[in-house]
């Protein structure tokens, strides 16, 4: 065995897990606080991918500079969706829940296809082509970049969830709806911004991944499933559970390709899936914590 | 259907054959047969091959969705893997076929079997995960399915799909020249899953599941053996399901992972259950009835004007539906339904 390779798999692999982690902890901060299980959350993906696009398209925006578009502008659009599609249903049977975040996903990939066309769309950049190299390995400046901003994202979300009063009390409807409720928490807008941010963080994960992906309208599939299986193998809800999971994902897939096959990953990723499921089906770090 | 002791409680004197006849003069019993009639004889009236296509959809479909039932209806176990068991039916019997010219008449209850196996090994492994873990646990056997069927080529042809070759009318093989002989085959599937769900409501298991699905802790505390209860009803939903994969290759001729392996498909029977009436026997049929001809006629019709344009409308329709009545429309039609038949003659009413 070449280590050298093995090494290098394990790198990129973390660095892309970074970006399943920043999907993921969005998804999970859906799922504990506001109890629904967003299947539309790589559509959000897909959209963060496209606000880039065109910021650049448009305007020259850097797509790494877009970051300040794509997050408003898609915790504008989960606030939205909470308000109109989640917000009615919240008290309806689980399955009509999935079902309408199935919907919402099935009329996001075909409003994009129907708007943009199904031409892969990619940015270049001054620095999509640099590489650092760290002894045998090396390090491609835009997976770093990604990997540097989707965990300073996800450390900042931790940030807002322990140290501030609305994280507080976003944990505090997480826990108990009733008793937050009782001790003065407005539930409705502590659910508008829980699916507000998660929707910008996915958005942020869309852009992030820009200077070295193509955006097309079923672009956030791949991404969607593996925050599925990042969050529940982390432990759906946990956010830090979610955050070191992407990166264990993130590096098994990059090992199952580079040793199984080219369409080994997902294959990789869904096993782990099952694996952990079976051993341990409250996953690998749940505390029943956000 | 409940209210047919008490409309014959009268007639409860005479001797058991004229009862039996008497029945038939009520609505409850003649509007169905009068239905059932009606898609006997439709084949005669609808010539048009492609609107014989979407009826056979629409059974398919509403048989899929009525075996789903079973499980994520009748159990309140919502699996979204179903396309595990459609898929292991649909290439267990092309492969057989392709190989050594077994006939998918016989390979389709291998099919089932195999669907059974895996049905177990999703219960010893999922069954005592919760709601939404469970769901995501099916997903993910599906998709494991999938990517191997993709990954095994030298089996399953990966992702070309594979074909079945066309004999003509060969009814020993299951392959017909016209859409007819496949319009009475699906058609009978439907209404064998009707039949076994409203048996299995009234039996033992049935009440098990209702009670398990209400209340898993209390249902246990009474002596339910909760999961032989939900192992059972898998492996029932799995073996139909997988019955109707082999339809599916055998009317197509073609499948791929893509499809008979697809995620799409897993929605697919969940969404008319839903849509119709969750853990209700005409639910699913009427679900499907609803949403496959929609579905399809939207693609005949829109497809061409814009790319994506029947989906949009597709998925458009399944927020509106669960936004406006989500515990789907069966509710409303069979309060219609109802009204409906007290006025028929033979009625309440009358």
């Amino acid at each position: 065995m070449q280590w050298d390779i093995l090494a290098q798999a394990i790198v990129n692999g973390i660095l892309i897990g970074g970006v399943y982690s920043l999907a993921s902890v969005g998804l999970n901060l859906i799922f504990g606080v506001v109890k629904i299980v967003n299947f539309a959350h790589g559509e959000f993906i897909m959209l963060g991918m496209y606000i880039t696009y065109w910021s650049w398209a448009l305007f020259g925006i850097d797509p790494l500079l877009s970051l300040v578009i794509t997050m408003p502008l898609m915790f504008l659009f989960g606030v939205i969706v909470q308000r109109f599609l989640f917000q009615p249903i919240l008290k309806a049977p689980e399955l009509a829940q999935i079902f309408m975040t199935i919907g919402l996903q099935i009329l996001l990939q075909n409003l994009a296809l129907a708007i943009f066309s199904a031409n892969y769309r990619s940015i270049p950049t001054a620095y999509g082509a640099i590489a650092y190299h760290l002894g045998p390995i090396v390090i491609s400046a835009p997976r770093l970049f990604a990997f540097i901003i989707s965990v300073v994202l996800s450390a900042a979300l931790g940030f807002l969830l322990l140290g501030t009063d609305l994280g507080k009390a976003m944990r505090a409807a997480a826990q108990d709806r009733e008793v937050a409720e009782l001790m003065g928490i407005n539930q409705n807008y502590i659910f508008l911004i829980a699916v507000g941010l998660a929707a910008a963080l996915a958005g942020a994960a869309g852009t992030v991944v820009m200077p070295f992906f193509y955006a097309y309208p079923t672009a956030g599939i791949a991404f969607g499933l593996k925050s599925f299986v990042v969050a529940i193998a982390g432990g759906l809800g946990s956010v830090r559970g979610a955050f070191i999971m992407g990166l264990i994902l993130g590096a098994a897939e990059s090992l199952g390709v580079q040793y199984v096959g080219a369409d080994a990953g997902m294959l990789v990723a869904f096993i782990i899936l099952l694996v952990v499921l079976v051993l341990r089906p409250q996953g690998i770090f749940a505390g029943g914590r956000l | 259907m409940a209210s047919e002791t008490t409309n014959n409680s009268v007639y409860s004197g005479p001797a058991k054959v004229g009862w039996q006849w008497r029945k038939l003069t009520t609505p409850n019993w003649y509007v169905p047969l009068i239905g059932l009639i009606i898609l006997l004889v439709l084949p005669v009236f609808i010539t048009a091959s492609y609107y014989r296509h979407v009826l056979i959809l629409v059974f398919l479909y509403a048989a899929a969705g009525e075996a789903w039932n079973l499980i994520g209806g009748y159990g309140g176990q919502f699996s979204l893997g179903h396309a595990a068991f459609f898929g292991i039916g649909a290439y267990t019997s092309t492969i057989l076929l392709n190989a050594w010219d077994v006939s998918p008449w016989i390979s389709m209850f291998l099919g089932g079997l195999l669907a059974i196996l895996m049905s177990l090994v999703i219960g010893l492994t999922c069954f005592r995960l919760r709601s939404h873990y469970f769901t995501i646990a099916t997903i993910g056997f599906a998709e494991v399915l999938r990517l191997s069927a993709l990954y095994f080529r030298g089996l399953t042809g990966g992702a070309q799909g594979m074909t079945i070759p066309y004999l003509g009318t060969a009814p020993a093989m299951y392959q017909f020249d016209s859409k007819v002989p496949y319009y009475y085959i699906i058609l009978f599937f439907m209404l064998l899953t009707i039949y076994l769900t409203h048996k299995i409501r009234n039996s033992r298991l049935g009440f098990y599941l209702l009670a398990l699905s209400q209340n898993q802790e209390a249902a246990q505390a009474v002596g339910v053996d909760v999961v032989q209860a939900k192992q059972l009803a898998l492996s029932i939903s799995a073996f139909l399901t997988a019955l109707l994969g082999t339809f599916y290759a055998q009317y197509l001729y073609f499948i791929e992972p893509a499809s008979v392996f697809s995620l799409d498909t897993s929605i697919l029977m969940p969404l008319v259950s839903i849509i119709g009436g969750i853990a209700t026997v005409l639910g699913p049929i009427v679900g499907a009835f609803l949403i496959i001809p929609v579905r399809e006629l939207a693609l005949n019709l829109l497809g061409s004007s814009f790319a994506g344009a029947h989906f949009i409308m597709y998925g458009a329709m399944l927020i509106i539906i669960i936004l406006v009545r989500p515990a789907g429309i069966i509710g409303i039609l069979s309060q219609g339904y109802r009204t409906v038949i007290s006025k028929l003659p033979g009625g309440k009413e009358n």
